[in-house]
């Protein structure tokens, strides 16, 4: 009888909280990375719609898809439009922690 | 224990001369590659040796053609075998001989076994016991030897063979093969035959002490199993699932911190283009704020300097001022930004262009031959540009009266808000921002996009379905989306991969898998939603009124006349009539444009002949004609800028459309007029939009 026999298969089993881990960071990072770039055209379209003249905060959430909605911020001072966005996290302190914004600035009518 | 028992059951055991088990090889008839496969065997076994159990593998060759030297790397087992050879006074390799001198090497660890090469006599034979003496018991012998030599060293006193492998050919040697397996069967000795050599490059890893891997390692398996005992368990059963689990975390990880690495590269490249266009946009709402001052008098009627007139000059420089401020503050040096005006030549610019250089030719500071207010950078050819944006102030593209038949709002349809227009077609007023920077995308993409379809009322799609009644293709009135206002049929066919991949970025989903050309706007709010009603509705910022009358001091005193008879007899505004002629050219009754237009009014030859002017150059002929074709073009139209954008293009595309047809030159031609007349209090003031054009 081989006393390795099913060694590996215990491992396996050892190693999934390892793999889940793994996975789960990876899948943070990336959910972090993406809520960046939707900030980024948030805040462009955001910007567009000072310089048209429009109210910036319907344009940023226009610009966002339906889930960023209750997790974005948006914040107005003169041309400055800064888009705060929380990414999604199974951990609400973590979702906080990793918030990324992105600010724009733009002429707004009647400037200078 | 039985000596004839087989090899290894649990560990290689021990005969009653405590020398190494022996297991011969060899090559039957023409067969060859006996030695490969002999070796790969004892590379398969020595992979299964575990502490206390086993003690390296030896193969000796008898016959060996050419020295072999010892490798890089050989394991501990096999360089403890090597020693203990040497000291039994068989030598190592030796360098003065060459690698094809069988003097060169007569042992050698070679990865996981000790080779040792004999010469293939009699005297060989007899010094094999010599050998298993030397190597330990609990190790494993393999002996390749010719077949001339095989029933010879069966038949040998002081050699207990364990096991046979036989290389043959079948069925070319089936004969000799059935008689050797009988004779070792007979022998209650296991046997194995080999009927295929292992290929080219796994023999030389197996000669080399190496697992062969692949195909040829589960044959090997299956011999040294059958053979040994043992040999070919799944990798995965010998404790090393821990490591290759961790090594897959690992491996997420890793990928997971290269696709941010990239995705933080994008974004870097995606912040640079957006500052470009809040750069080009902030330019353009300068020029937007600035345009009613250019049209202001230059003093004030007591004769003092008007503080609120700017002249082109100063207009540029503000909007080139604003631009650069706009890089600062979206994180871009300004030194290696460049604000062009492409409309620099008309009296009144409309247009800005930011570029964005990623890297500039020192040879060719400090020199700025472009027309570049951004004086810092050289001419385009010596920077590499990182992004471009260019940004208008034009005028709306959508009527704020129903000039033209083009509705403000919807209705008729699942939508009943306010519509904004691109390309003459009506959509929701948050559609159309998203759909200006989709297009502007499309644009540095170099594609062109085309609005097909847009807002569709109920009765439009039914005046559509009853032309194309097959519901698969347009849906029954009431049903289509179009109604929503949110849909848009885009083309040309040639951007349908493109718009697939990219217009998600902007909001648009393609919605049916079999219509390429259709799609619409996912964000919220939802389509045909109470909420989507109230979306995006511009609040009016002027609009026209009725026209003071009188010509502003701009008007030549020559031409004033012929303006005012004009005007009279069409019945249409003087101030409109000179603001045209200043914008055509700048009352010169003897300019041509490069497209042929002439005269002050600049008629093209077809236009004048249709409204009687036989000589365009004949400037109160030419003005009358002006008039008359304007009176027409009002009452067509309905609207100024629409008649305005007909004088300047041409009826049909206004038409087509039922808007300012988005041409640069038209839309600039249309913006300046109206910038005059607002000077002249024609209107209260211009109506202009400013919006990314790419």
């Amino acid at each position: 009888m081989d006393g390795e026999r099913g060694q590996a298969s215990i491992e396996v089993l050892a190693g999934i909280p390892a793999l889940v881990l793994a996975g789960l960071t990876a899948l943070q990072l990336l959910a972090a990375g993406y809520s960046l770039t939707l900030a980024d055209g948030a805040a462009e379209a955001g910007a567009m719609a000072i310089a048209a003249g429009r109210p910036a905060a319907p344009a940023v959430r226009e610009a966002l898809p339906g889930w960023a909605g209750q997790r974005v911020t948006v914040e107005v001072r003169g041309g400055r439009l800064i888009v705060r966005l929380r990414p999604p996290s199974p951990i609400g302190t973590l979702a906080r922690r990793l918030e990324v914004s992105s600010t724009a600035w733009v002429r707004r009518p009647g400037d200078g | 224990m039985s000596t004839r028992g087989p090899i290894g059951e649990a560990g290689y055991p021990v005969g009653p001369q405590r020398s190494a088990p022996l297991m011969l090889a060899t090559d039957l008839g023409e067969a060859h590659g006996g030695l490969a496969v002999a070796a790969a065997v004892g590379v398969a076994v020595a992979v299964e040796e575990r502490p206390g159990k086993a003690s390296g593998v030896l193969l000796a060759e008898l016959g060996a053609q050419r020295g072999r030297g010892p490798t890089l790397l050989a394991s501990a087992r096999a360089r403890e075998l090597e020693e203990r050879l040497r000291e039994a006074g068989f030598e190592r390799s030796d360098p003065r001989f060459a690698r094809s001198d069988p003097r060169f090497a007569r042992v050698a660890a070679r990865g996981r076994l000790c080779w040792l090469g004999l010469p293939a006599t009699e005297e060989a034979l007899g010094d094999l016991p010599r050998v298993l003496d030397a190597v330990p018991a609990a190790s494993l012998a393999i002996v390749h030897l010719p077949a001339r030599l095989w029933p010879l060293a069966l038949e040998r006193r002081g050699l207990w063979p364990r096991a046979g492998l036989l290389r043959a050919d079948l069925p070319t040697d089936r004969a000799l093969a059935a008689l050797a397996v009988a004779e070792l069967r007979e022998r209650r000795l296991p046997v194995r035959v080999a009927t295929r050599p292992l290929g080219r490059v796994a023999s030389r890893r197996a000669v080399a002490g190496l697992e062969v891997g692949g195909a040829a390692a589960r044959r090997v398996g299956r011999l040294a199993r059958g053979l040994a005992g043992r040999a070919g368990a799944p990798a995965a059963e010998r404790g090393q699932a821990l490591l290759m689990v961790l090594g897959a975390a690992f491996a997420i990880l890793f990928a997971a911190a290269l696709l941010a690495a990239l995705g933080g590269a994008l974004t870097g490249t995606a912040r640079v283009q957006r500052a470009a266009d809040l750069v080009a946009l902030s330019g353009a709402r300068s020029l937007r704020d600035d345009f009613p001052r250019l049209f202001t008098a230059p003093r004030l009627p007591g004769g003092a300097l008007n503080p609120r007139h700017l002249d082109r000059r100063e207009y540029l420089a503000r909007a080139a001022e604003a631009a650069r401020e706009a890089a600062t503050l979206n994180g871009v040096d300004p030194d290696r930004l460049r604000v062009l005006f492409p409309d620099a030549d008309s009296f009144a610019p409309l247009r800005v262009q930011a570029e964005v250089a990623a890297s500039i030719d020192p040879q060719a500071l400090p020199g700025n031959r472009g027309r570049s207010s951004g004086d810092h950078l050289p001419a385009r050819g010596a920077v590499r540009i990182e992004a471009s944006a260019e940004a208008e102030a034009s005028p709306p593209s959508s009527p704020s009266t129903s000039a033209g038949g083009m509705p403000t709002a919807a209705s008729g349809g699942g939508y009943s808000g306010p519509l904004a227009y691109r390309q003459g077609k009506g959509m929701r007023p948050d559609v159309a921002p998203a759909f200006d920077r989709l297009a502007a995308a499309a644009r540095r993409n170099g594609m062109t996009l085309v609005i097909t379809s847009a807002y569709r009322s109920d009765a439009e799609q039914a005046r559509l379905f009853e032309e194309h009644p097959d519901p698969r293709w347009v849906a029954p009135p009431g049903q289509s989306l179009h109604r929503c206002a949110t849909e848009l049929d885009l083309g040309p066919s040639s951007a349908y991969g493109w718009l697939a991949a990219n217009a998600p970025r902007f909001g648009f989903v393609k919605r049916y898998s079999w219509e390429p050309w259709h799609f619409g706007y996912s964000r919220v709010p939802a389509p045909c939603s109470s909420a989507g009603n109230g979306v995006g509705a511009i609040p009016p910022i002027g609009g026209e009124r009725l026209a003071t009358e009188g010509l502003r001091a701009f008007v030549p005193s020559l031409f004033r006349a012929p303006i005012e008879q004009a005007a009279a007899r069409w019945n249409v505004s003087g101030a409109l009539l000179a603001a045209q002629l200043m914008a055509e050219s700048n009352f010169n009754p003897y300019a041509v444009s490069s497209a042929g237009a002439q005269g002050i009014a600049q008629f093209m030859p077809g236009t004048a002949r249709t409204y009687g002017l036989d000589d365009p150059f004949d400037a109160p002929a030419a003005i009358d004609a002006q008039a008359h074709l304007m009176s027409d073009l009002v009452r067509q139209f309905g609207s100024v800028p629409l008649a305005l954008a007909a004088y300047n293009a041409g009826p049909a595309p206004v038409e087509a459309c039922s808007c300012v047809p988005d041409y640069p030159e038209t839309q600039a031609y249309v913006a300046r007029i109206l910038g005059l007349l607002g000077g002249a209090g024609e209107l209260v003031i211009p109506t202009l939009e400013v919006r990314l054009v790419d």
